[in-house]
């Protein structure tokens, strides 16, 4: 079966019937899953008077009340360390990760079981091998391996497909270029940022990647992988083709993936999601072709069940047949086109102002801050966060390092510069401030802009 | 459970998933450590056979995957 386009075919290949009635058995035994099992869940759905044997049709589904980010946060403020979500006792997970929250300190935190750890795997499986990678490709993983969950399932993904993985983790920028030659790897999994920064890097060297052996790239984290300008030139300084994905450590793995006919958007994996596009500000669906918030029901992972989760994202949905690739699963035109709320996303995490500021405001000594986001050396993004010391009895060089270690601790390790600033010379707001400066760059864009 | 699909290989799939899943729902206190837990290595796996192949499987935590 090597020689099939798909990893899974005959899901890959249903008819929008066979689909949609294969999410509603899911979708079924999902919510009686929940209702017996997720305290927090089960309220929600018997309040909305929902049981499995009432969903007749994806319809119904609109009848569940939506899950929210800030749901996720307070049920795990108010009952530490995971909220009531659980469906099983924590001592049955064999995995634990973060990733960053709404309001501070607190991370958003997941456990997955042996079972789960398997499914996450499989959702990226779909990807790799929907863009080709195979037994005999060596895969290197420019990842740092900590409790951001980012490539791990990736990685998992390659050895059950049966590819020699190279884990390069703990790596300087030149050991990895170089490991990357040494080991003669042929696909590379990365964030679009690193994937530049490694070309870079490259160049210093007096490498030509393009003359070397990485035929694919395997993208994710951020939205570059599919901006055109910036997927056109990676694939020019790596020569080789980039395929972009897209997941969220509240899903555990990937939702979405580019397949080897580059269609300009990802393949939704509609046999293991639902995901739903509607009006931001309401609960109604959005057409195909239109702008809408992605809202994504899970039916892999069961320890910490995902229903009609109000994901932020906007993106477009369009149909299967725009893509030549044989699938039936939907497309996400453009992939995650931006947000609705104020996140952004720096090297693959996620940073929200209100967290940002909630960590700040614990340093009584500042009185002003801003956030600024820029892109360095042309392709890389960077933050760091302007303060305002009035006291000039501060000891602000100790301050500065102690903030900078404390956001850096609240975003999975991301390097926050600090900088102090002249006092006054930083915006002040009546109304709603706006402390957040985003000055960076489209890379492999003309001018300069927000990447989303 | 419903399988809608006839072919032998992936008939004999599901009964081996279903054969390990009753040996750890029934038996897992009888097995070694060796045992239990490459059987939950391997139930894990086989749950992503059964998953694809148009079912809607059951979750494993209650036999510990």
């Amino acid at each position: 079966m090597s020689s099939s386009l798909y990893w899974n075919p005959r899901n890959e290949t249903l008819s929008r019937d066979s689909i949609e009635a294969l999410q509603v058995e899911k979708l079924r035994r999902l919510v009686d899953w929940a209702d017996v099992n997720a305290v927090w869940h089960a309220k929600r759905l018997r309040d909305a008077g929902v049981t499995g044997d009432t969903l007749e049709n994806l319809s119904d589904l609109r009848r569940i009340p939506c899950m929210t980010r800030d749901d996720w946060m307070q049920g795990q403020i108010e009952t530490p360390p995971y909220g009531p979500f659980l469906t099983a006792p924590e001592q049955l997970a064999i995995r634990y990760h973060t990733t960053s929250g709404t309001t501070g300190k607190t991370p958003i935190r997941v456990l997955d079981s042996i079972k789960d750890w398997e499914w996450i795997a499989e959702m990226w499986c779909y990807g790799f091998w929907g863009f080709g990678i195979r037994p005999h490709d060596t895969v290197f993983f420019a990842f740092g391996y900590g409790t951001f969950v980012g490539f791990w399932g990736a990685h998992y993904a390659c050895e059950k497909i049966g590819c020699l993985v190279v884990p390069g983790g703990n790596m300087t920028t030149e050991q990895r270029v170089k490991q990357i030659l040494d080991t003669g790897s042929t696909v590379v999994c990365c964030t679009p940022t690193y994937a530049l920064r490694m070309a870079q890097e490259a160049r210093d060297l007096g490498i030509d990647l393009a003359k070397g052996p990485v035929k694919s790239l395997i993208l994710s984290g951020e939205p570059g992988g599919s901006i055109p300008a910036t997927k056109r030139l990676i694939e020019e300084q790596w020569g080789a083709k980039a395929g972009d994905t897209a997941g969220m450590t509240e899903l555990g793995t990937i939702m979405v993936f580019e397949c080897s006919h580059q269609p300009g958007g990802m393949h939704i994996i509609e046999d293991n999601f639902i995901e739903e596009v509607l009006d931001p500000e309401g609960d109604e669906p959005v057409p195909y072709g239109e702008l809408g918030e992605r809202v994504v029901t899970s039916f892999g992972r069961g320890f910490l069940p995902v229903i009609r989760y109000r994901t932020r994202d906007l993106v477009v949905k369009v149909p299967a047949s725009e893509c030549d690739c044989g699938r039936t699963f939907d497309i996400y035109e453009g992939g995650i086109r931006g947000r609705v709320d104020d996140m952004k996303v720096v090297r693959g995490t996620n940073i929200y102002p209100r967290a940002i500021e909630a960590i700040v405001r614990e340093f009584s000594e500042i009185d002003e801050f801003q956030i600024h986001l820029f892109t360095a050396r042309g392709i890389r993004d960077e933050v760091e966060v302007f303060i305002e010391i009035p006291d000039s009895r501060v000891d602000s060089e100790t301050l500065m390092k102690d903030l900078s270690q404390a956001l850096s601790d609240g975003h999975e390790g991301l390097r926050f510069g600090v900088k102090k600033v002249e006092n006054g010379k930083l915006p002040r707001f009546e109304l709603k401030a706006k402390r957040l400066v985003d000055e960076r760059k489209i890379v492999g864009g003309t001018g300069e802009g927000k990447p989303m | 459970m419903d399988t809608r699909d006839s072919t032998q290989a992936r008939s004999l799939l599901v009964e081996c998933y279903s054969n390990l899943e009753k040996v750890l729902r029934d038996h897992r206190d009888e097995l070694a450590p060796f045992e239990e837990r490459n059987a939950l290595k391997a139930v894990g796996a086989l749950w992503q056979i059964v998953n694809g192949l148009e079912v809607a499987p059951y979750q494993l935590y209650d036999v510990g995957a």
